[in-house]
């Protein structure tokens, strides 16, 4: 069989890329951005998307072009470039599809919203308080598209893509932790994910057993509301011997929980002003579906990927506890029923075990040794005091930090502080942690903190490698998204009901309910 | 009650679709012949969701299981309605195919001159399973063959 369609859908892919690029580049695309502001009156907006649009569009145009035309007029055999060849044009699509969603559309929703003002005593805008960012408005593009529209047939290999997309960006993800925050994340994550996955499978068999359920029903949904939604479904369904009509019960409840939640988290996470590491903690606990996990989190902070890092930490600790999970209930269905076959251990934990986390540990390990930044980077960041001299500190600084450096009691802060006035800049590392410490406990007036922060920025860098990392997996995570909203289907979503509907909703919203609090209680916004 | 030589019946098994099957024997000559078709419904195909944490392998093992399930059920369908035509004498044929219910039978139904139609009444409110609907109006708008639509079992 031939997969490649001659069709003339990616050649015009290529040439609306290559038209964004063009428009980018030549200044047309600036009267959109005066149109933004004028919809966005009396409020400004800041459209940053000009540099990329400026190149992104046009390597994947001319690309897409090329390829496209190739696929239009050359002839295809069978064969494994055949195949390969034929995913282009739905990657193609899904990418289109995320720059329309991220340069045009969010852009325009941002400005409605600003252009209406902000929201009662909130103090946000509409846009901001529902997570109506691109993150959000890809996914929702992609189940509008495959829902009202239907994928089309020349794109349907490509779209299985997204997969690929976001484990590549997970791998890649891996740059970005210094050891002490993996450690950190990776103690909170296995604390939190091993008390709910436990409790939910555990309360999920308990509900279940009460109300009857065959074990086979109570075993998949146990899967899926513990551990990673679908995805743990998917893993567990054959082992415990799941009915079709149990499968499709489950993963529409879990569909739905999942879209809800992606929606309903962010809200409540701005709503509750959370930080970072606490809503990434939250939605890697809390929502039942990997997929959307990533979806929130970049819903929450969609202009930087802290939350999403540390959402990420818990979506891999839940998948390496997929493996022990799917064994555990093999084993549990395996003493109830008699027609269970026997668990093979090695089998179940070999096939289940995921090897992008391994290309995760593998960047995580190669950027520690200082390939991409130096080895003692933190968040991506390292010191380096060789700072020009427009960064050193002025004189009327040094004068502001000398006039107040007696308030400041402990004496290693105060020799810290008192070199830095003495040579203009941050001396070590061990004085940027004391000066911090001055700054954190507010000691100084505002004008003398402002200069401390200002000295701290100067002496600390982003390495121009894991700049481009961040690029990389923001576009991953978007492309990821926006196809992965093209895999979930209302057909699938309206099989939620039965059983798994009443003991996922009670599962679920336990889960949720109470990893907020334990977020809210325990942790704290530094890693 | 006229009696038809050729019906095309749909179901797959729900307590509506046994009255259809019931109704097609009632409805049909003594030697008549009935194809019944069964419709895995699409939604299957979305069944892996949004899932992409788990492997190929996982993936594969997954689709191949979900099919075999889907598989034993129809074809314990299909042998127990066999058994029942047979009783009566019925000439029996079946076909399997995945789509939307109501376009697969419109399209089933141009294959071969048929007399009848017949299938089941919607799964009354509140009653339990999976939700694939023959679109009734539609496909009574788009049948050239007169439709026959069971009553719901009480």
């Amino acid at each position: 069989m031939v997969y490649t369609k001659k069709s003339p859908a990616l050649f015009i892919i290529g040439l609306i890329m290559l038209a964004i690029w063009w428009g980018a580049d030549s200044g047309t695309l600036n009267g959109f951005v005066e149109h933004l502001n004028s919809v966005a009156t009396p409020e400004k907006m800041s459209y940053k998307y000009m540099a990329e649009m400026s190149t992104i569009p046009m390597y994947f145009g001319i690309i897409a072009t090329v390829f496209g035309l190739w696929q239009l007029l050359g002839s295809h055999k069978e064969g494994n470039v055949d195949y390969f060849s034929s995913s282009v044009a739905g990657a193609m699509f899904i990418l289109l599809i995320a720059m329309l969603v991220r340069w045009f559309i969010a852009p325009e929703i941002e400005a409605i919203s600003r252009g209406m003002g902000k929201v009662g005593e909130t103090g946000s805008h509409i846009h901001k308080l529902l997570g109506l960012n691109y993150v959000v408005l890809g996914i929702v593009t992609g189940i509008v598209i495959v829902n009202v529209f239907r994928i089309p047939e020349w794109a349907q290999n490509g779209v299985r893509l997204s997969r690929l997309g976001l484990k590549t960006g997970v791998i890649l993800l891996g740059t970005l932790y210094s050891l002490a925050e993996l450690k950190n994340l990776g103690q909170l994550s296995v604390v939190m994910i091993g008390f709910f996955v436990l409790g939910s499978v555990g309360m999920v068999l308990w509900i279940g057993a009460r109300r009857n359920i065959p074990n086979s029903m109570g075993g998949v949904l146990s899967a899926g509301m513990g551990v990673c939604g679908v995805s743990a479904t998917v893993a567990a369904a054959p082992v415990v011997q799941a009915k079709s009509v149990e499968i499709a019960y489950t993963i529409g409840t879990i569909l739905i929980w999942g879209v809800g939640c992606m929606f309903a988290f962010p809200i409540i996470g701005n709503l509750l002003g959370m930080g970072y590491v606490q809503f990434g903690a939250w939605a890697g606990t809390g929502i039942l579906n990997s997929a959307q996990v990533a979806g929130a989190a970049l819903a929450f902070q969609p202009h930087g990927i802290e939350t999403l890092k540390v959402a990420e930490i818990f979506n891999i600790t839940r998948v390496l506890f997929l493996p022990i999970i799917v064994l555990w209930l093999a084993v549990w269905y395996v003493k109830r029923e008699e027609s269970a076959q026997a668990v093979n251990v090695g089998q179940v934990i070999f096939s289940k075990f995921p090897l992008f986390v391994l290309g995760f540990i593998l960047m995580f390990a190669l950027s520690s040794t200082g390939i991409f930044a130096p080895a003692q980077h933190y968040k991506g960041k390292f010191f380096d005091n060789a700072v020009k001299a427009e960064k050193m500190l002025k004189s009327e600084e040094v004068a502001a930090l000398s006039a107040e450096i007696n308030k400041i009691q402990r004496n290693d802060q105060k020799e810290a502080v008192a070199r830095l006035a003495q040579n203009g800049k941050i001396m070590s590392v061990d004085d940027d942690i004391l000066i911090r410490g001055v700054v954190n406990g507010k000691i100084l007036s505002k004008d003398a903190t402002k200069v401390l922060k200002g000295a701290h920025k100067a002496v600390w860098h982003t390495a121009k490698k894991i700049k481009k990392f961040r690029d990389w997996i923001t576009w991953l995570f978007a492309f990821g998204l926006v196809g992965l909203g093209m895999q979930i289907t209302i057909g699938a979503m309206k099989q939620a009901g039965g059983q798994p509907a009443v003991i996922g909703g009670i599962v679920g919203f336990v889960k949720a309910a109470l990893s907020l609090i334990v977020v809210m209680m325990f942790v704290s916004e530094t890693i | 009650m006229a009696k038809f030589k050729n019906i095309l019946l749909a179901s797959h098994g729900t307590e509506g679709a046994q009255a259809a099957e019931k109704a097609a024997l009632d409805l049909c000559s003594p030697d008549a012949s009935i194809y019944h078709l069964i419709v895995v419904p699409d939604f299957w195909k979305g069944m892996m969701g949004d899932d992409w944490l788990n492997n190929g392998i996982t993936r594969d093992t997954f689709g191949h299981y979900l099919e075999s399930e889907l598989g034993k059920e129809i074809d314990e369908h299909i042998a127990e309605t066999n058994s029942v035509m047979q009783k009566h004498g019925v000439t029996y044929k079946h076909g399997i195919v995945v789509g939307k219910p109501d376009e697969c039978l419109l399209e089933a139904s141009k294959e071969a001159d048929y007399d009848l139609v017949v299938i089941g009444s919607p799964r009354p409110k509140g009653k339990q399973g999976l939700r694939s609907k023959m679109k009734l109006e539609p496909l009574a708008q788009s049948l050239s063959v007169p439709l026959f639509v069971a009553n719901y079992p009480e």
